[in-house]
């Protein structure tokens, strides 16, 4: 039993990085029916421009709780800016063509920014400054570290910001509106475009979070990493639900679960296929996601 | 037939490009090192895969992340068999196709529900388990793969120098070529491209949506499967680097870059995601990041594809010995109760669109169902199609319940309908549209198609034939060939009407033909919907427009929330008061911005 709740820890701390990751994923398809598939490279840039300011900053002897700070407000807004960017120049001249061709482009730009990383920072791991030590507390024998605790709240305060942000502002109803009806939107005044990219821009703003908060927790980054965490939060905004916020977050938590409970009870070998399994077990009974709304097909 | 670029022009373009390639193809191996000829199959390669993949994605427009799945399979089964059973290259290749096609089945089935986005995921994650599979168990060699594979023999020549494999692998493509061109044009392939133009259509004009989909899933892992176990004879070794998820996606990117649904297209996509990496290799360290700035700029350009499918496509429909279509019902006795409903109900949410219905409707009569908007006409057509689930009541048809059949069985047993929207397949041509509504009356084999027998040939030209018929019928046979979505409105309307008659239905459901009709259209519309009927068709019509509804019906039954406030013959209706009343309305009636019940969902499986 304590094995369970150790593994139910780790996994939640994990299942937070991948909600942060999944709500970007879900809320690009929320509004132009895109699956980004550059989404979990912008993770992985995040974590990049996180670790070259944290790394710069050092150099010259700030202190580390300054340099923290100005690497995650650099790291999130500059991400969120790069997001905007991809928005613009290769999904925003698609939106009216057939929908497989944006996929195509979104792909390419996976591949360029995870090329792009390589050529920069190269092929090797690099190592994030080990600020957040293993120390911690332990409740009934289940070990609990600061680190794990800080980020999981973290976590959950960005995304209930989110969430204040798209239900109690005019420009999350707009955001929301637009989801439902593009048009109609457009009819009643909403600067559409300029909604679109204040989405790419929140989405990888948190997903720029999930990324810096990755290397710090587990303090080794590569070009690669973006591969792995964003099919993981991809299938958890599938699970929850796409298009759908509280379904992504809980997609993330419960992804994080299963793979912490996969690799702890079956073997980490495994994973993969016991994610997918569950995935595809949701699908078929409720081909929606958990939280997914029925579409209405009008004849 | 009509056709935008002159097609003997086009046509003899084509075989010089043909040609020229197939020149090409011969000479290549005889002034290149190997180097070069490794490249070239590669792109071969490519292209086999490529094209089996475009049959999931091009023709029936489903997103498979995980292709490389089939293409494991393929190339596992051959090194397994070759490898552990000593059976010969050739003994192998029947088997991955077998096990390919399984496992096409085991990941079609479960998606088959699934709207294209999700199908994203499962794909990829099939793809994904597959790859893990073949990483961890100890009979595929866990990460090592499988090595000593044999070569190919064929007449005591042993097929292991590049150029040898290059030939191999020609003839491979060939079949394909050949394969998935057969398939588009077969019926299969017909179904397919209506699936990917509007699936609830299709499915409410008598395709069977779920299998045809399926069979796209089978078909793409067949080929897949024999390109897999092209890759293993090739190479002697295989291990699970070679299918990951990225080749799964670089297969995607073949067939998205070249051209959905075109061969050509295919084809050139092929060379260039296995060719331009090569020749970019100038750019070293650069490569792959040349690679993706390029597939970005590509596809911005050409985001339909460098060489997209051609729509329209020229037919010679056969000659007919002319006259009228024939139906089941023309000699029938008229009178006799057809369709019969009782006690009918259905709720969407808390709003009950239509409550406690009943009425019959008999062969050869013409049957018209008015009233307001909002009083649950249209739900009524989509519960008879099967369409939305009834909440109560019961509908039979000659006699036995329709129960919950699905909307192809439906359509199958003799119920055929149109649309309230026009819902045509605006990209195939207008015979297309006909041919597609007539599947349920289609009796020609997948196979007799594909290997071009006599019998699937005779059959083919009997369907065009009554094609034809269909379309002369409703007065569009000049417009044949031309693609339904630049028709005419009107001749749109009509069009629906040709393609429901194929199915050769005993009642034919239309749902307000006449919008958006001008009075000619309206009045030619009276005509035919008359003559239809005196071919043995009965009709059941939704309808605004008066003149039309008092010219032709025999009777009239008029609905108001739901239930049905008066029925009658047509001088009777127009005298009802309760029906004036709910024309003209009364004060608690008038409120015209409430939501009409039936529009709030129609869509119910």
């Amino acid at each position: 039993m304590q094995a369970f709740f150790q593994y139910t820890v780790e996994g939640l701390t994990i299942g937070a990085f991948y909600a942060l990751v999944a709500l970007g994923y879900t809320m690009v398809y929320g509004i132009i029916r895109l699956i980004n598939f550059a989404h979990g490279d912008v993770f992985m840039v995040g974590a990049f421009l996180g670790w070259t300011v944290l790394v710069t900053l050092a150099g010259m002897h700030l202190p580390m709780a300054v340099a923290l700070v100005v690497a995650f407000a650099a790291s999130l807004c500059f991400s969120g800016a790069l997001g905007v960017a991809i928005d613009r120049i290769a999904y925003q001249p698609l939106l009216a063509a057939p929908r497989l061709s944006i996929l195509i482009t979104a792909l390419g730009v996976s591949l360029a920014l995870e090329n792009g990383v390589l050529l920069i920072y190269g092929p090797g791991f690099l190592t994030y400054p080990h600020l957040m030590g293993t120390a911690g507390f332990a409740i009934g024998g289940v070990q609990i570290s600061y680190a794990q605790t800080v980020m999981f709240v973290v976590s959950l305060a960005l995304m209930f910001a989110l969430y204040l942000f798209v239900h109690r502002t005019f420009i999350g109803t707009a955001m929301r509106a637009l989801a439902v009806d593009q048009d109609a939107a457009r009819l009643m005044g909403i600067d559409v475009e300029r909604i679109i990219q204040l989405t790419f821009f929140i989405g990888s703003f948190l997903a720029a979070a999930a990324g810096v908060m990755e290397g710090l927790y587990y303090t080794q980054i590569s070009f690669y990493m973006g591969f792995l965490v964003g099919l993981r939060a991809f299938t958890a905004a599938v699970l929850g639900g796409i298009g759908n916020i509280p379904g992504a977050m809980a997609g993330g938590l419960l992804i994080g679960l299963l793979e912490s409970y996969g690799a702890g009870y079956l073997s980490s070998r495994w994973t993969d296929v016991f994610v997918f399994l569950v995935l595809i077990g949701v699908l078929v009974v409720k081909p929606t996601g958990l939280f997914g709304e029925r579409v209405v097909e009008r004849m | 037939m009509v056709d935008r670029a002159d097609p003997a022009m086009r046509a003899a373009t084509a075989r010089m490009l043909i040609v020229a390639v197939a020149a090409g193809a011969v000479v290549l191996p005889l002034v290149s090192d190997d180097y070069v000829v490794d490249v070239a199959i590669s792109i071969l390669t490519f292209g086999i895969l490529g094209l089996g993949l475009n049959i999931v994605v091009g023709y029936a427009g489903l997103l498979d992340l995980g292709y490389a799945a089939f293409f494991a399979i393929g190339a596992y089964t051959t090194a397994l068999l070759e490898t552990l059973l000593h059976f010969s290259f050739w003994e192998t290749v029947p088997a991955s196709l077998l096990f390919a096609a399984a496992s096409g089945v085991i990941i079609g089935y479960p998606t088959l529900r699934l709207r294209s986005d999700y199908l994203a995921i499962v794909t990829l994650g099939f793809g994904e388990i597959v790859r893990i599979i073949a990483n961890n168990l100890d009979i595929t060699g866990g990460p090592n793969g499988i090595y000593g594979i044999d070569p190919p023999v064929l007449f005591g020549f042993e097929i292991s120098s590049p150029k040898a494999i290059y030939g191999l692998a020609w003839a491979f493509l060939l079949i394909v070529i050949l394969f998935t061109r057969r398939l588009s044009a077969s019926r299969l392939g017909r179904a397919w491209i209506s699936i990917r133009e509007d699936e609830t259509a299709a499915e409410a004009i008598g395709v069977p949506t779920l299998r045809v989909k399926l069979l796209a899933y089978v078909m793409g892992a067949l080929v897949g499967g024999f390109g897999g176990s092209l890759f293993a004879a090739r190479f002697g070794a295989i291990d699970p680097t070679g299918f990951t998820y990225l080749q799964s996606i670089n297969f995607l990117i073949v067939v998205v870059l070249g051209g959905m649904g075109s061969t050509p297209g295919v084809l050139l996509g092929a060379a260039i995601v296995a060719g331009l990496p090569e020749a970019l290799r100038f750019l070293a360290l650069w490569r792959e990041f040349g690679f993706a700035i390029g597939l970005i700029i590509l596809m911005l350009v050409r985001p339909q594809g460098l060489w997209p499918a051609r729509v329209a496509r020229r037919v010679e429909l056969p000659e007919d010995e002319g006259g009228d279509p024939v139906f089941a019902g023309k000699d029938a006795p008229r009178g006799e109760t057809l369709l019969e409903v009782r006690d009918l109900s259905r709720d969407f949410g808390g709003v009950r669109a239509v409550s406690g219905l009943s009425f019959t409707a008999h062969r050869g009569e013409i049957l018209s169902i008015i009233g307001p908007n909002g009083a649950g006409k249209t739900t009524v057509f989509n519960c008879l199609t099967g369409v939305t689930r009834p909440s109560g009541g019961e509908i039979r048809f000659r006699g036995a319940p329709l129960g919950r059949l699905s909307p192809h069985r439906i359509v199958a047993l003799g119920l055929s309908r149109t649309f309230q929207g026009i819902r045509l397949f605006p990209h195939m041509t207008a015979y297309e549209n006909v041919l597609v509504g007539m599947d349920p009356h289609h009796r020609v084999s997948l196979l007799g198609e594909i290997f071009g027998l006599p019998s699937a040939g005779r059959d083919g030209r009997e369907h065009l034939g009554t094609c034809r018929r269909l379309l002369r019928f409703v007065g569009l046979e000049e417009a044949a060939g031309h693609r339904a979505g630049d028709l005419a409105y009107g001749d749109q309307r009509r069009l629906e009407i040709a393609r429901a008659l194929g199915a050769k239905p005993e009642i034919l459901l239309l749902d307000e033909p006449a919008a958006g009709m001008n009075p000619t259209e309206k009045t030619e519309l009276m005509t035919l919907i008359r003559h239809i009927r005196d071919l043995g068709v009965t009709i059941v019509l939704i309808e605004h427009d008066m003149m039309l509804v008092m010219g032709v019906s025999d009777r009239v039954l008029v609905m108001d929330h739901g239930t049905l406030i008066a029925a009658g013959e047509p001088a009777e209706i127009q005298r009802d008061p309760r029906v004036i009343d709910a024309y003209l309305g009364n004060e608690s009636d008038t409120d015209e911005t409430a939501e009409t019940p039936e529009e709030a969902t129609l869509w119910d499986s």
